[in-house]
């Protein structure tokens, strides 16, 4: 049924409209099977609008997508068979306990009778929630809500799952406990394709793509993105008076970008021109006082942060 | 389809079905609102908010004071729903009803007795205070009972072998002693399997796309005509068997005969539910959320089963715009088919019409919903 040769998503020009405006503009990638696919964007980017088109929910205005080896527009249901999908909003039966919930979807996916129940009861051993399959589900933590739903859209053993915001509304220790799932499951072979908010979760996937205004304007590894796109030298400063001296420094020739980061200052500079001493100098010239400069890694964020940067116009 | 298809077409509706059914069972209200309330609301309509009316004020001016008047005042008198509390003249009857003293008086004419001892029709006249029409129709039909009574006895006894001298006009046939409960019930039938129906349906549907569940039922291999199927299927077994339930119940605590088939009363509660499932279907479509599904739910469920449907208002009595209007009203045609089952012991022969105008309201409103439903977008 799956097809398990070749990619797992084909995405070809993809665009979607609503009226007169394009949530989603000419979209194009691949995504290789078994990999952890990170989708990443503001909000309105158009994330949720692609993976809508992706798993048949929605029929794109234009462009093809081929998921699990079927053409979304022409076989929608071949699609659902094969892929699980795990909503944006929690859309579990809160008033249902945590075991019926698991055996509805499976039902709905067409499993049954005690082949439905075993798997049922793997899967909340493998979600950590064997202890409490009796439970209402309306009384779980949101960490144990998000397992069920994963396991919930786990039940018929797709070979690719699409997770939209999965950790959203989440402790980070729950985050981790869930990433840490989402992981073992790519290293069993599945295909995941997740849209995060959390920068710090994009981490964990082997390739992001970037959307900014409905397009894709970026697609790689997390080094390859940070070699691209911040390509300066990251620079953390601390100190007295900075609120007031970044940005006197910000237009100065070399410093590309200047960002309250917590109490200090983050700022991005042309490494051919500055290093950690003379930024700490010119500080102390704009009029900061007890001004000490580290040098940091770059950060999916001062990825993210470039890429808005450049396109509202700023350079790369 | 294929055999194999459908049997899997199948399961998923089995699935929603069962998943429903959870839903019902694991929520007290749900079930309190289906089996508590007919129950609640039958002993209401039966004894509390009864329509039937005891000893109402009665002014009696008797212009004839002949035996057979008097007899006839007895009559009015011996029976529990009227009191005597006036002999006027007939010019005094006005200012009795002005004051609220009398609710109707009884006229009977000079030449009442002679009329009768000559077999010549008798007439006497009835006057009501026409403000409460429940109260007018009330007093209508029960004045109509003693007279008919009385008019059996003068046929039976002295005036044997006589036409019935006493004219009777008003519908009593199948509720002779005008009791309420005996049209009641079917009218509740109707108002709570439109309450149920319309009301839970269209909170079911609206609260899946409310708590974003639907999206994830698109997502899924279950189809929309699986997904309407299978959350209508618990909410048309339970209005059935809340119509078995006010059924019963009338019968067996307010005596309401079943005369016919009660499979002709399920095929009619069926119907009908079919039809108010529709409505909740679509208004939960249109609506979106909870809160306004609620309200449009009970307004249209509730509104029209009440006053349009002849459950309490004669349809008969309504102005023609509105009688028009009852005609769009499956409520209407529910209340006329179970009165007929349940009172007269009709069968399909006679009832048909309502069978056919529920099911033409049920297809068409079952059609637009599914349509629009499977147009929108999660």
């Amino acid at each position: 049924m799956t097809a398990r040769v070749g990619p797992a998503i084909v995405v070809r020009d993809l665009t979607r409209r609503f009226g007169t405006f394009v949530a989603v503009d000419r979209v194009s990638f691949e995504v290789e099977q078994g990999e952890i696919f990170g989708y990443l964007g503001a909000n309105g980017a158009g994330k949720s609008t692609t993976i809508r088109m992706l798993i048949g929910l929605l029929a794109p205005t234009s462009g093809q997508a081929t998921v699990a080896g079927h053409d979304v527009a022409t076989a929608p249901g071949r699609v659902k068979e094969s892929i699980g999908y795990m909503s944006q909003k929690f859309s579990l039966y809160l008033d249902l306990p945590v075991e019926e919930n698991l055996l509805f979807f499976g039902a709905a996916y067409g499993l049954e009778g005690t082949a439905l129940r075993a798997r049922a009861a793997e899967l909340l051993e493998r979600v950590g929630l064997d202890a409490q399959h009796e439970a209402t589900t309306g009384d779980l933590p949101g960490g144990q809500r998000q397992r069920l739903a994963l396991a919930c859209a786990l039940l018929h053993r797709p070979g690719l799952v699409f997770l939209d915001e999965p950790t959203a509304g989440v402790d980070p220790v729950a985050r981790r406990a869930f990433w840490d799932l989402i992981r073992e499951l790519a290293r069993g072979g599945t295909t995941v394709f997740v849209t995060t908010h959390y920068l710090d979760e994009a981490e964990y996937c082997r390739r992001i793509g970037l959307m900014v205004d409905g397009k894709l304007v970026a697609l790689d590894t997390p080094a390859g993105l940070k070699r691209t796109w911040v390509p300066d030298r990251v620079l953390v400063a601390r100190g007295r008076g900075l609120a007031e001296a970044g940005p006197r420094l910000g237009g100065a020739p070399g410093v590309r970008a200047v960002a309250p980061f917590g109490a200090g200052l983050h700022l991005r500079v042309d490494p051919e021109r500055f290093d950690a001493a003379r930024v700490a100098a010119a500080l102390r010239e704009a009029g900061a006082e007890a001004v000490e400069v580290e040098e940091a890694a770059p950060t999916l964020e001062d990825v993210f942060l470039a890429v808005v940067d450049r396109d509202a116009g700023g350079a790369p | 389809m294929t055999g194999a298809a459908l049997l899997r077409s199948l399961r998923r509706v089995g699935a929603m079905a069962g998943k429903e059914t959870i839903h019902v069972r694991r929520d007290p209200r749900t079930l309190a609102l289906a089996l508590v309330m007919p129950v609640v609301m039958l002993f209401l309509f039966g004894y509390g908010i009864s329509t039937d009316l005891d000893h109402l004020p009665l002014a009696f001016a008797d212009q004839d004071r002949s035996e057979a008047s008097r007899a006839l005042a007895r009559a009015f008198e011996g029976s529990r729903e009227f009191e005597v509390v006036a002999h006027p003249m007939t010019e005094g009857v006005e200012s009795l009803f002005r004051t609220g003293t009398a609710v109707a008086a009884l006229v009977v004419p000079r030449g009442y007795q002679r009329d009768l001892l000559l077999g010549r029709k008798a007439q006497v006249q009835l006057m009501l205070d026409g403000a409460d029409p429940v109260v007018g129709n009330q007093v209508l039909a029960k004045a109509d009972a003693i007279a008919r009574a009385e008019s059996q006895r003068l046929a039976g006894a002295a005036f044997a072998g006589l036409q019935p001298p006493l004219q009777v006009k008003v519908w009593t046939r199948y509720n002779p002693e005008g009791r309420s409960a005996l049209y009641m019930v079917p009218g509740i039938s109707a108002f709570l399997l439109a309450i149920t129906a319309v009301m839970l349906t269209a909170l079911a549907i609206a609260g899946e796309w409310e708590r974003g569940s639907m999206e994830q039922l698109f997502a899924s291999p279950v189809g929309r005509l699986e997904i309407v199927l299978g959350k209508l299927l618990p909410y048309l077994a339970l209005g059935l068997l809340e119509l078995l339930l006010v059924v019963a119940f009338g019968a067996l605590v307010f005596d309401v005969p079943i005369r016919g088939s009660v499979a002709l009363v399920m095929l009619f509660g069926l119907v009908f539910l079919a039809g108010m499932l529709g409505q909740g279907l679509f208004i939960s479509v249109v609506a979106r959320n909870q809160l306004v599904a609620t309200q449009a739910g009970a307004l249209s469920a509730m509104l029209p089963s009440i006053i349009l449907s002849g459950m309490i208002f004669p349809i008969e009595n309504m102005p023609l715009p509105l009688q028009a209007i009852s005609r769009l009203i499956p409520a209407r045609y529910l209340v006329h088919g179970l009165r007929g089952i349940l009172l007269k012991g009709n069968g399909l022969g006679v009832l048909w019409p309502d069978l056919l105008a529920m099911a033409i309201f049920a297809v068409g409103i079952l059609a637009l919903a599914t349509a629009r439903f499977k147009r929108r977008v999660a």
